[in-house]
């Protein structure tokens, strides 16, 4: 080397990179995605080929030709790709999930532009956006065929029949086989096992790319919020343990309000960000109209997120009393 | 049903009444007397903000004017005397007829001229790699080449000359706001005269290096030899610190310098050209001065 | 055994200290030193010989310049060649004192004997007198003059002097050889400065990953008896040397914004410093050589060196000794990774701070492209500080010089963390370098 670098201190960087804390969440949504394979076979296997593909086709064009820049990072769609498919049901036709693709990175990411600049989470706003759209595809799932044999039996969620009326539904549900860890109904693909979501979650924990304090503060929301109207009323709402494990409550809660990009920059921030998805989550499941409120409630605490940037701080070194 | 109409009008109505006697008597009670002469100086200001006179901004500048006593300290850079005689009109003032005015980069260490010594591997920023280090060739004192004159300039009147790595002033756009001399870590555009029909003599090189150091450094470097003292008839050229400095006051652009120069660290520009006679003759004399 | 650390912020480099088991080499004499006179912070120091001058080893070159300023002494004995400008290593002209090397005769009153004198003096004006009169500056980074910091206003009281062993940089090891070789002398010293400040508490400080230098200070405590003397064990975490986190980990006590230490009842001094104050109270030998560390990720770990060097030694000659520079060396620094001083010019002469000379391989310093700011939050999470460096260089791209100084940019003491951390590469903390001058000239 003939002419030496120069540069300000400091002279070496910590090996994480976005690239690698992205293929971080990537490895930690496959326990998911297996179980969810496993269980709802090609038909799942097509919903997720088509979602990620998409996704990052479409990034790579349109930094290409419109933005003309380098498309930055792949695993950021590959992120967005594969929540989008987990959040859909397996029955998904392909052509919906490609207008959800498009819609997570053609609209919601990229016109704000692009990576770190978006103001809704891409994934939960496409689900979001295909709810409104096509809720026939949406709300009403077919069973898994493993359990029930050839013949798929069509049916309603857990929620949806939750939403009807509370402990005689769940007591419904335990018949058919239900199970708070392990849902053998139908509902997302992402839905299917909340301990293998649960598991990719610690991973991240364990690596250090997300903090707890935004799930943490998601689940014991909707559980005091629920145990207190359980206790009120029992029959007509439903209890904790419930809310917390049903619907895509985990996979919100774990990896959608995670996301950096649309989450508070400080912990304190992030717990804020967790009451308000958590109460907004309550009051959809047990007021609205919706059976599902989890997007829903992430959306409309994205939209606070600048505001929690602006009201909390980390405390200074030196500066507090 | 004729009621419920009947009685959004009038509350809608009155609310509207009511809020609007609520602005004024808020605009009445905040309002702020100013001298009506600044609106109109401002008006007749070129717009830019840029700083340049000195003032936070035309509007500042013409609230300044106005207060003061005589335009001795206002000049407007941009406007120029066309806009200086406006302002002075406005305000009733006398103002005196200045020289336009045009920045110059006062260093010639292009790549060619002066290699690198070192590779700068920080935020593309003067004042970050001034900060850091004396420079990423052998000349301390020479253009870094991260631009932030380009950046500093409102008019898009200085560019980075990607073969040389110098800025390149375009004199047309340039307004002589001094943002680029203000923006440059390293003190080296200067504003100057912009002379007749642009013809200017100058130093391009602020190296105050002794000769040999600065020589070896850049081939373009003033070695602060003194020739050009010596051959100047109007006085105009002093060295200090090993650095020649033409004033522009004195310059009667004769020339002489230039060619005396042994780096051509002086350089003239807007010179016509004159076509060299095709004469054998003329052409044996050049090359004696070669 | 309760380790201490600081609350706020922090990163955890891989310590990379290869060369802690290699024991201090004293460098041979070079033919030519240059002695520079702005080897500590404040006034350079001023000339007192002329060209031509026969000076010996220990002798005076220069005078302060000013009431921060320092003694700068003569490394070796010889004749003074010239006195002008010179490049320092950032390839700044700078005044040095050009000393053709003819032998190593010290001045008389020096005592060159390895001794350990463990008496303490108690006058302590004359002590401060000794200190000044040798050149001392803190080796810890600034080259604050030791003086000057050993002297806190009359209405301050030093409650505590922390003796700073924490070595957070990677790579470096010289205090950390210096801490294992002369442990006595180190104790010494600190009870030298105990006395000055009026007889308060002393922690010497020492990272948990140096327990050989633990254990030898606990020894020679325990061997010298003097009173009030401690070692406390740090947590790994870097920035744990700079001044307010060692302060805020060993006493819990946080600076306030802008304030000295003292105002927390604290001292802070680095072990080289300590050392050079034993040497010159004790020994009244002037603050002439120092121990820097020859190391690197492109070198292997015999050619990683812990050496005595003496001031005005070129660096080129120093890397010549310890076997050139290698072959895939892309940046040399003066200091650690995080916070060295890049060296532009090989060919400077080491001064009284000269921490290490460390060789960085084109992967491990290059930096990489800048990406997109994904709002991960982990240089404020880095930011020892508490800062927020992603709003930081948010406001100043946009300017806003206000904002900057409401969100604290002056607080700022530069150690790299959130660059360090930054996943997309972004240059927060040159742009907060930069923030941080425009805010100082409101």
């Amino acid at each position: 080397m003939d002419k030496f670098l120069v540069s300000p201190p400091p002279h070496a960087h910590s090996p994480r990179t976005t690239a690698s804390l992205m293929r971080d969440v990537i490895i930690a949504l496959l326990p998911a995605t297996i179980v969810a394979v496993v269980f709802y076979g090609w038909s799942l296997v097509l919903v997720l080929a088509v979602s990620v593909a998409s996704c990052v086709l479409l990034e790579w064009a349109i930094c290409k030709w419109l933005m003309k820049r380098p498309f930055e990072c792949p695993e950021a769609a590959v992120v967005t790709g594969l929540l989008l498919a987990l959040s859909l049901p397996y029955t998904t036709p392909w052509w919906v999930v490609l207008i959800g693709a498009a819609f997570a990175i053609g609209v919601v990411k990229m016109t704000f532009g692009g990576l770190g600049q978006n103001v809704f989470n891409p994934a939960s706003a496409a689900r979001v956006f295909l709810l409104v759209s096509f809720p026939s595809y949406l709300t009403h799932w077919e069973m898994p065929q493993r359990l029930f044999g050839a013949d798929a039996v069509t049916g309603p969620t857990v929620l949806s029949l939750a939403n009807e009326g509370g402990t005689q539904a769940l007591a419904n549900l335990s018949q058919m086989g239900w199970h708070p860890l392990f849902a053998y109904v139908g509902g997302s693909a992402g839905e299917i096992s909340v301990l293998a979501l649960l598991v990719g979650f610690a991973y991240l924990l364990l690596r250090r790319v997300v903090k707890i304090w935004i799930p943490l503060s998601i689940f014991v929301t909707v559980a005091a919020v629920s145990a207190v109207f359980h206790a009120i009323d029992p029959v007509t709402y439903t209890g904790p343990i419930f809310n917390l494990l049903s619907g895509g409550l985990v996979l919100g809660a774990c990896f959608m309000a995670t996301d950096y990009v649309t989450s508070p920059m400080t912990s304190k921030g992030g717990v804020i960000f967790g009451f308000g998805i958590g109460l907004l989550v309550m009051m959809i499941r047990y007021f609205g109209a919706y059976p599902e409120g989890v997007s829903f409630a992430i959306l409309l605490m994205n939209m606070a997120v600048p505001l929690i940037d602006r009201w909390c701080h980390q405390p200074k070194f030196g500066r507090e009393e | 049903m004729t009621e419920t109409i009947l009685w959004t009008v009038a509350i809608l109505a009155g609310l509207g009444l009511l809020l609007s006697v609520v602005l004024f008597l808020i605009a009445k009670k905040f309002r702020v007397e100013e001298d009506p002469r600044i609106d109109k100086v401002e008006a007749v200001m070129p717009g830019a903000n840029c700083g340049g006179c000195g003032y936070a901004g035309c509007r500042a500048f013409a609230a300044s004017a106005v207060a003061a006593p005589n335009l001795d300290n206002h000049f407007c850079p941009v406007g120029g005397n066309a806009v200086m005689k406006q302002v002075a009109d406005i305000l009733g003032y006398e103002v005196q007829e200045k020289a336009p005015m045009v920045a110059i980069v006062r260093c010639n260490g292009s790549c060619a001229n002066r290699p690198k010594t070192s590779e700068y591997d920080g935020v593309k920023s003067c004042i970050a790699k001034a900060s850091l280090y004396a420079g990423d060739t052998g000349c301390s004192f020479g253009c870094l080449g991260c631009g932030d004159c380009v950046a500093a300039c409102q008019f898009g009147a200085i560019a980075m000359d990607p073969e040389t790595g110098l800025p390149v002033v375009d004199e047309e756009k340039c307004t002589a706001c001094g943002a680029c001399a203000k923006a440059c870590p390293k003190q080296i555009i200067e504003l100057r005269k912009k002379g007749p029909r642009g013809m200017r003599v100058y130093v391009s090189c602020v190296n105050k290096d002794k000769g040999a150091v600065a020589r070896k450094a850049c081939a373009a470097a003033c070695i602060g030899c003194g020739k050009c003292v010596k051959v100047c008839a109007s006085d105009a050229i002093t060295l200090e610190n090993n650095l020649s400095y033409i004033d522009f006051a004195k310059c009667r652009l004769c020339k002489k310098c230039v060619a005396e120069c042994p780096t051509g660290a002086i350089i003239a520009v807007n010179f016509p050209v004159i076509k060299p006679k095709p004469t054998p003759v003329e052409v044996k004399k050049e090359e004696e001065y070669a | 055994m309760r380790k201490l650390t600081f609350p706020i912020g922090g990163v955890h480099p891989e310590d990379m200290k290869y060369s802690r088991g290699h024991a201090i080499e004293v460098l041979p004499l070079p033919p030519v030193v240059y002695v520079s006179v702005a080897q500590h912070l404040g006034a350079p120091a001023v000339p007192c010989v002329a060209v031509g001058d026969k000076v010996k080893t220990g002798q005076v070159v220069a005078e302060p310049g000013g009431f921060i300023s320092a003694y700068v002494h003569s490394p070796v004995s010889g004749t003074v060649k010239t006195i002008g400008p010179r490049a320092d290593i950032a390839g700044r002209p700078v005044t040095h004192i050009e000393i053709v090397v003819e032998g190593d005769e010290w001045m008389e009153g020096i005592d060159l004997s390895e001794d350990l004198v463990t008496e303490i003096p108690t006058d302590r004006e004359a002590v401060l007198e000794k200190i000044k009169a040798c050149g001392v500056v803190g080796l810890g980074g600034a080259t604050f003059p030791t003086h000057v910091k050993l002297n806190p206003p009359k209405d301050a009281k030093a409650e505590c002097l922390i003796v700073d062993g924490a070595e957070c940089e990677p790579y470096l090891t010289s205090d950390h050889r210096i801490m294992v070789e002369k442990p006595d002398q180190i104790v010494v010293g600190a009870a030298i400065m105990q006395m000055v400040l009026g007889g308060c508490r002393v922690v010497i400080a020492v990272e948990e990953n140096k327990p050989d230098a633990i254990a030898a200070l606990d020894a020679a405590i325990g061997r010298l008896g003097y009173k009030n003397i401690e070692v406390a064990t740090l947590k790994m975490k870097y920035p744990q040397g700079s001044e307010k986190q060692l302060i805020n980990a060993v006493l819990g006590r946080q600076v306030k914004s802008g304030a000295l230490p003292i105002s927390v009842g604290a001292v802070v001094q680095n072990t080289g410093t300590v050392l050079a104050v034993y040497d010159a109270v004790q020994k009244n030998r002037p603050l002439i050589t120092n121990v820097l560390t020859v190391t690197g990720d492109c070198i292997s770990g015999d050619r990683m060196h812990n050496y005595l060097f003496r001031i005005g030694m070129p660096l080129s000659y120093i890397a010549d000794y310890a076997g050139g520079v290698p072959a895939d060396a892309a940046k040399i620094v003066s200091g650690g990774t995080m916070m060295g001083k890049p060296i532009a010019n090989l060919d400077a002469a080491a001064i009284k701070g000269t921490p290490a000379i460390l060789y960085l391989s084109e992967e491990v310093t290059r930096r990489k492209p800048e990406g997109s700011c994904i709002r991960c939050g982990r240089c404020s999470d880095a930011c020892p500080m508490g800062l927020e460096p992603f709003l930081l260089n948010r406001l100043y791209k946009a300017d806003d010089l206000a904002a900057l100084k409401e969100n604290a940019v002056q607080d700022c003491i530069e150690c790299g963390c959130c660059l360090y951390s930054c996943p997309s590469f972004i240059p927060l903390l040159d742009n907060i370098r930069m923030a941080k001058a425009k805010v100082k000239k409101l």
